[in-house]
């Protein structure tokens, strides 16, 4: 019985230190990849190639030559230039009737976006994060860029 | 030295990037009216909705700013040439009862097809409908053969299997509203996804 015990915290902790991405669907994928680009992973960093595919929590980097381009399964499309770093802390989207939530944490660099299905389904669902202020947006193309901390 | 070369470096970066950051409407990508964004601090919340509309946060504060196209064009110009080929959609209409296409959408399968091929990677969704012809459980397996015909023939032309998906609705979500056992044409249908 003590040795059925303590196998099972052994799983436990074995399943608690796994990276969630194997359980957790893709919410993106990575559709154009220039020089140096890095996805951090649980801690990890790991170099990134042409359709990688993202997971909530994952950040983005790219070096000072490097630039990435994304699409999400609600086809939404992000794009990145140099050195620049955004985190993808949460994204919830339901196919089937467009409802979801999206927030990603824009730190530092470029972002241009063609917002997807997750605004018509629901306005406002989209927020993008900067050191500065909180975007909301309701369904366009637009553009963020944040400065880097010097 | 090294207190002149960081004092140097410094006045580079302030001149580089006096404000903290920068917000702007594009205009949209492929057509279609412009929509807004809204910048929020806490204190003070900005809305733009015109095509170039831009709003600066600098020294704590956010507020609408002149941006000209040009500097615009120069700051996001790698990430907007990094941006992928825009996700695509397509409907595909089949005959009567059936899950083969209609002549016309047998011929429009190659613009799906072409779309796919131009992109270096792609997730494919097909989503199949029907009329409201029959019961609930026919026109289920039926939507759903109707989606799995398109991938197999994607699948035969060379597209990867692991990148499409599919999906039957049956008549549970008609494209065009009618009322039960209406033949409608269009409800006749595989919507497909390109990204």
């Amino acid at each position: 019985m003590g040795r059925m015990l303590w196998l099972t915290a052994v799983v436990l902790i074995a399943m608690a230190g796994a990276p969630g991405a194997a359980e957790a669907p893709p919410i993106a994928q990575l559709k154009t990849v220039t020089g140096q680009v890095t996805i951090v992973r649980a801690g990890e960093r790991l170099p990134a190639k042409i359709g990688d595919l993202l997971f909530e929590k994952d950040v983005v980097e790219t070096g000072p030559d490097g630039a990435l381009g994304m699409t999400f399964i609600d086809n939404t499309v992000f794009s990145t230039g140099p050195s620049s770093q955004l985190a993808l802390d949460e994204f919830r989207f339901d196919s089937n009737n467009f409802r979801g939530s999206m927030l990603a944490d824009m730190r530092q660099g470029t972002l241009a976006v063609v917002s997807g299905d997750i605004t018509r389904g629901s306005p406002g669902a989209m927020k993008i994060r900067t050191p500065t202020a909180v975007l909301g947006v309701r369904g366009t193309t637009f553009a963020v860029h944040v400065c880097g901390k010097h | 030295m090294r207190r002149a070369i960081l004092a140097v470096a410094c006045a580079v970066l302030l001149t580089r990037c006096p404000r903290q950051a920068l917000f702007v409407v594009l205009p949209n990508a492929e057509g279609g009216g412009t929509g807004e964004i809204t910048i929020d601090d806490g204190k003070t919340a900005t809305t733009l909705d015109q095509p170039y509309a831009s709003a600066e946060s600098r020294a704590g504060s956010i507020g609408p700013v002149e941006e000209s196209r040009g500097n615009i064009g120069v700051i996001f110009r790698q990430a907007v040439a990094a941006r992928p080929i825009l996700p695509h959609y397509f409907r595909l209409y089949f005959i009567l009862g059936s899950n083969e296409l209609t002549p016309k959408s047998a011929i429009d399968y190659r613009e799906v097809f072409d779309d796919i091929k131009q992109r270096p990677v792609y997730e494919i969704e097909v989503i199949g409908h029907t009329d409201t012809v029959g019961d609930l459980r026919s026109n289920q397996a039926l939507s759903l053969a109707r989606a799995a015909v398109l991938r197999d023939r994607l699948v035969r032309d060379g597209v990867e299997r692991n990148a499409i998906s599919i999906a039957g609705r049956g008549k549970r979500d008609l494209l065009v509203p009618t009322g039960d056992q209406v033949p409608e044409p269009l409800n006749r249908c595989v919507v497909i996804t390109v990204r």
